[in-house]
């Protein structure tokens, strides 16, 4: 994969039972993601160096991505809308820009 | 074609452009996902702690990715990309895709240029704006 172009094939979903269940998933996301926005400052300044899982509306943290997850689908097992943040020890301004791909030497 | 996104507030108090979308898993389901909008990013990156949720296995396992910081371990995985349309359908995006293997690598995935580069961008902040623009979809600069 390094220095080469990888093929992107980019097309629509159209078929209506699909998107159906796409956009109940989609409200529950939002409905975490508004969550989070809402209790953002609460949990970045508790759950630094932490991983959070917002699942029906509520968080789960964890120091492993994995447990958050456990402990996420333990309580909201029906919540396919849930997401993880890693939220940084540090406030630094941060450079997410120019991730380059080094081959391997 | 019109795919919206937002500012969020992240953990430093600084608002970020963010598109929302979902990532295909191992078990054929969707993993939603926050990904930033990183005009800079060549590529898209999944943060360490979303790809623990995928459960899919690497087709390239020593992969690196340089930044600011250094190099860091990353590896490749195929799958899909899913973005929401202004019309409520969805987009798919399906390639080969990097992942950092360290949790404290990320905070959040990226959207690189692999998928930007697709469309027009637009990331305004005094205007409240984040969205990718393509097919007939177009912008124009209005002289103040």
């Amino acid at each position: 994969m390094a220095n080469q172009q990888v093929p992107m094939v980019m097309e629509e979903i159209t078929d209506p039972e699909e998107l159906a269940k796409a956009r109940v998933q989609r409200a529950r996301f939002d409905r975490n993601s508004a969550w989070l926005q809402a209790h953002a400052k609460e949990v970045y300044t508790r759950y630094r160096g932490k991983c959070v899982v917002i699942a029906g509306e509520e968080l789960f943290a964890a120091d492993t991505p994995e447990e958050a997850w456990t402990l996420a689908a333990t309580a909201h097992p029906e919540d396919d809308g849930s997401f993880i943040r890693y939220i940084p020890r540090e406030k630094v301004a941060r450079i997410y820009a120019n991730q380059r791909r080094v081959a391997a030497m | 074609m019109q795919i919206n996104g937002e500012w969020l507030l992240c953990d430093d108090g600084v608002v970020r452009p963010v598109i929302r979308g979902e990532i295909l898993t191992n078990e054929r389901l969707w993993q939603p996902a926050e990904f930033l909008v990183d005009t800079g990013a060549d590529r898209t990156v999944f943060s360490a702690a979303t790809l623990s949720k995928l459960g899919l296995q690497p087709i390239v396992v020593q992969e690196r990715l340089g930044g600011l910081g250094g190099l860091i371990d990353a590896v490749v995985v195929a799958t899909q990309i899913q973005l929401t349309r202004e019309t409520g359908s969805k987009v798919v995006f399906r390639s080969q895709y990097a992942a950092v293997t360290a949790v404290e690598a990320l905070d959040i995935c990226v959207l690189g240029r692999d998928i930007t580069g697709l469309f027009t961008v637009l990331v305004d902040q005094p205007g409240n704006l984040v969205c990718l623009l393509g097919q007939r979809h177009r912008y124009t600069i209005v002289p103040g």
